[in-house]
């Protein structure tokens, strides 16, 4: 794909353009095209809905990096059990609910105080953002990463190798996947944790990762490695090859450009994904828990409650359909920054 | 914009949706209806009487509006984890197996839930010789098992001594510590017979090693259930039981559901304990407690004629539920007995100060919030529950004038003992309750100076992995109801010295000298006040060795569907009486 090139009227009308051109922005001489990575950018800059969500994405990972920050100015933190620690019938009622109003929302607590267990909702979804995003960011990466690397390799070199990763793919995407985390969970624990430690928070969170990485990567190199097939019979690839290009450089230089709408569309379609999948596993019992806060399972936790305290289920619920709508929004624009024919 | 009559109905429809909402929000919640709730400190002692012979005799006593016919169905968590009677211990499964197990003894419940002793499969509940020490019982005519055959004295004879055998390691072992005779017994398979039950005709007598005014209360338990000798499949006894009970069982699909029909040779005339009105029961489990209350809630389908009797209202469910008049009338709400505690491995935490600080640290307030409130629990701080005979006053950790906990005594106690920031490796179930449960205390633990490493474990295999002697926890939940309502079913079991084997439930693996000997005295005494006195004061000494941390006694509420009649609790078993229940047309 190449993108076109501005309009031959341009290089005409040199002296009034050129100095139109450099008062209003600064771009190289009138008659230089702009890169494709420049024409997405400002193809990108008038798409309204991918700018308000790119901004809404921003918001979210900077709350989230932000989170020990913004909880040490606003003055509390997601583990101390504020409604318990507090007299009976001041924060918390007999029955462990919210003795205030719409969760027990006030000045000190902005979003109330979760039931039962009497942490700051604030922070605690803070926390929970960051630990989920950080998950399902770090999975995604890698996922992607490698999804990619196998899967065109696969397609482009074919023969044997394709036929062993393809067979690899199969095997990995036929495993049942939960039913093997929580079986195997624990003996990993067990090999770097004596019986006696605790298992320390991260060390959840990176068995947990691995685990979603070893399973995740399979879908997205079946997907590149289809497209690639498709792709390697074109003639700028064999252009390519027959002037010398190595099978390295034709990946990268020719193939790859030509596949970010599938990896883009499968990313941002993971990584709300991934922040599914482990709150479903921190409820079984695999991977993060208490009182690691989580962003999936304060929403599950929600649902338990939501006849007497809706509000708690509200924050999270909400700013999760918001950060999924909003991630999508996002990697269709730019899909469609980056490759404006396929919107047609 | 036009504004059609669509977009009109579209707009109010959201409108109304919004407002529930905002108002589900904006509504407080300043406090349940506590004032109604059962206290346990305002609770009677449990009161059973032993029956006569007239009592004993069928049919049990009708529930009024009952119709025979039908289908009952059951919601609950687990599975019944043993059918042997030899290996049955659990009170849930107890309360499910009334309806195929009888015993010589069993309890007879009226339409008001008063509960007697009586025969069941006896004539009566025993005539004594020996101040106690000797026990005569007397088999009906007419009993039939499940096949037609009689069931016959030396049924009787060998369900005890099968007791004996060494595959039987679960279950209560009251006759293998009373009978005479019995440490050298080792089982009838290799054809001998132990001498302290004889038989004669249709009488069998039983000899203890010392008088126990107890000992036909014992005989109700679940646990001594008849079992036919022809039919004994010795371990796989366990999967298949046979029946002399108004019900067998059909088919059986392990975790799942247990199907029992009508048993065609039970004489409803000859049985005081059960009705047998459906034709009927569907058991069925996998059922979390949140899921099957809100099944309850809905109350449709085959769910209106279902009850449980393990799960409860859950926690979460208990302020909407018990807050609603017409849900509230669908809910049996008992006090029970038990007390959970989390007993202290005492082979590893040694040093009495560090078992007493962990009582003062403990945060009884907020895991009774946790829980739900005064609606479903009371903050226990004695071993023996309220309601039981036997029980004395005392709080020693103050419990009930600190009740978030003293984590600076607790401190104070560590530093003395030279054993600060102590590593405590605590157990929990792996269940979202006991998870939550595990960072409050964890929380309350470490701000008194302990390092807590938590461990989950499986469900289904906790009971039996803390019953291990080397399980390699140092505290966990584990409960204990008395099996009759005495202070002795509290304490030697749980208690005693002589209780400490894998498998067993001392499982704080007490072994104090003069405790044993207390408790050996108490055992003895005939007078009950005296008796309830001694009881008490060991309680006390129990206490002070620190050897549990007393949690809460539970408020039991069962919640059932609107086509379930006759739903009243047998205080004997302490469970729903499931013998009785009918369905409405």
């Amino acid at each position: 794909m190449t993108p076109p090139t501005p309009s031959a009227a341009a290089p005409l009308e040199v002296t009034e353009e050129s100095s139109e051109k450099s008062i209003t922005s600064p771009s190289p001489k009138a008659n230089e095209s702009r890169s494709p990575g420049q024409l997405a950018w400002r193809r990108f800059k008038r798409d309204r809905t991918g700018v308000i969500s790119a901004y809404i994405v921003i918001f979210f990972f900077t709350i989230a990096v932000a989170a020990p920050l913004i909880a040490k100015l606003y003055g509390k933190n997601p583990y101390d059990q504020y409604g318990q620690d507090a007299p009976i019938g001041t924060l918390l009622n007999d029955a462990g609910y919210p003795i205030k109003p719409n969760g027990g929302i006030d000045a000190n607590f902005w979003f109330g105080i979760e039931p039962a267990m009497g942490r700051d909702v604030f922070t605690f979804l803070l926390y929970g953002i960051r630990t989920s995003l950080m998950i399902a960011t770090i999975t995604t990466v890698l996922v992607t990463v490698l999804g990619v690397i196998v899967g065109v390799s696969a397609g482009y070199l074919g023969g044997k190798t394709d036929y062993l990763v393809s067979r690899v793919i199969d095997i990995v995407l036929s495993f049942p996947s939960t039913l093997f985390f929580i079986a195997f969970t624990p003996v990993v624990y067990g090999l770097f944790w004596a019986a006696d430690e605790e298992i320390p928070a991260w060390g959840r969170g990176v068995c947990l990762v691995v685990l979603l990485t070893a399973f995740g990567w399979a879908s997205i190199a079946r997907l590149l490695r289809g497209q690639v097939l498709a792709l390697r019979e074109r003639e700028f690839v064999e252009a390519a090859k027959v002037t010398g290009a190595s099978p390295g450089r034709i990946i990268f230089k020719e193939l790859l450009p030509n596949l970010w709408t599938p990896i883009l569309i499968q990313s941002t379609l993971a990584l709300p994904a991934f922040v599914t999948a482990e709150a479903g596993l921190a409820f079984l019992g695999v991977g993060i828990q208490d009182p690691t806060p989580d962003w999936g399972v304060m929403i599950q936790r929600g649902a338990q409650y939501y006849t007497d305290d809706i509000t708690f289920m509200i924050f999270p619920g909400v700013s999760m359909i918001i950060f999924v709508l909003a991630f999508n929004l996002l990697g269709d624009s730019v899909r469609d920054a980056l490759d404006p024919k396929s919107k047609r | 914009m036009s504004f059609s009559r669509r977009n009109f109905l579209i707009a109010t429809g959201v409108a109304a949706g919004a407002s529930t909402v905002l108002s589900a929000c904006s509504s407080g919640d300043a406090g349940g209806s506590s004032s109604k709730t059962p206290s346990v400190e305002k609770g009677k002692a449990a009161e059973i009487a032993v029956g006569t012979a007239t009592d004993s005799k069928g049919p049990a006593p009708e529930m009024p509006g009952a119709r025979k016919g039908g289908t009952i169905y059951t919601l609950d968590q687990i599975d019944f984890d043993h059918l042997d009677p030899a290996q049955i211990y659990s009170s849930y499964t107890g309360a499910g197996s009334v309806l195929f197990l009888r015993g010589l003894t069993g309890y007879r419940v009226d339409s008001k839930g008063n509960t007697t002793l009586v025969g069941d499969l006896a004539t009566d509940a025993g005539t004594v010789k020996d101040g106690g020490k000797t026990w005569s019982f007397t088999l009906k005519d007419g009993i039939k098992w499940e096949d037609g055959k009689a069931v016959t004295i030396d049924d009787v004879r060998h369900t005890f001594e099968r007791l004996f055998a060494d595959f039987v390691t679960e279950g209560p072992r009251y006759p293998q510590n009373w009978l005479e005779g019995a440490d050298k017994y080792k089982g009838p398979y290799d054809g001998k017979h132990l001498s302290s039950i004889e038989t004669d005709g249709n009488t069998v007598t039983f000899r203890l090693k010392e008088a126990h005014a107890d000992f036909p209360f014992m005989l109700a338990m679940r646990g001594y259930s008849i079992v036919p000798k022809a039919k004994d499949t010795k371990k796989k006894y366990d999967q298949r039981p046979f029946s002399c009970g108004p019900y067998k069982i059909e088919s059986r699909s392990i975790d799942k559901s247990l199907t029992l029909v009508r048993n065609e040779n039970w004489d409803a005339s000859l049985d005081p304990c059960r009705n047998g009105y459906p034709d009927k029961i569907v058991m069925q489990f996998g059922f979390q407690g949140l899921a099957s209350t809100d099944r309850y809630i809905a109350d449709s389908g085959n769910d209106q004629y279902a009850l449980s009797l393990l799960n409860e209202v859950a926690s979460e469910r208990i302020t909407k539920v018990l807050g609603d008049a017409t849900l509230k009338q669908r809910v049996l709400t008992q006090v029970d007995t038990t007390c959970y505690y989390f007993p202290i491995n005492m082979t590893r935490i040694k040093d009495v100060k560090v078992r007493q600080a962990i009582n003062w640290a403990w945060p009884a307030q907020q895991l009774k919030q946790q829980r739900g409130g005064s609606q479903v629990t009371a903050t226990a701080t004695t071993i023996i529950s309220p309601l039981t005979p036997g029980h004395e006053d005392f709080d020693l950790y103050g419990k009930k004038t600190k009740p978030t906990g003293d984590p600076e005594k607790a401190k104070a106690l560590l530093k003395e003992a030279g054993k600060e920031g102590q590593k405590l490796v605590i157990a929990f179930q792996q269940s979202d309750k006991a998870v939550k449960e595990a960072v409050t205390i964890k929380n309350a633990l470490t701000k008194a100076g302990f390092d807590v490493v938590t461990k989950q474990v499986d469900k289904t295999t906790f009971y039996s992995e803390i019953g291990q002697l080397d399980n390699g926890f140092d505290l966990f939940a584990a409960g204990w109801g008395p099996d009759w309502p005495a202070g002795y079913a509290v304490i030697q079991p749980c208690w005693d010295g002589s209780q400490i084997a894998d498998g067993g439930v001392n499982w704080s693996q007490l072994n104090d000298t003069s405790v044993n000997k207390a408790i050996a005295a108490a055992t003895t005494i005939t007078d009950a006040d005296k008796a309830n006195a001694a009881w008490g004061a060991i309680d006390k000494q129990i206490m002070t060795l620190a050897a549990c941390v007393p949690d809460y006694n539970p408020i039991r509420n069962y919640f059932y569907g609107s086509k379930v009649g006759g739903v009243v609790y047998n205080a004997g078993d302490t469970c729903v009486a499931i013998g009785k229940v009918f369905a409405k047309a």
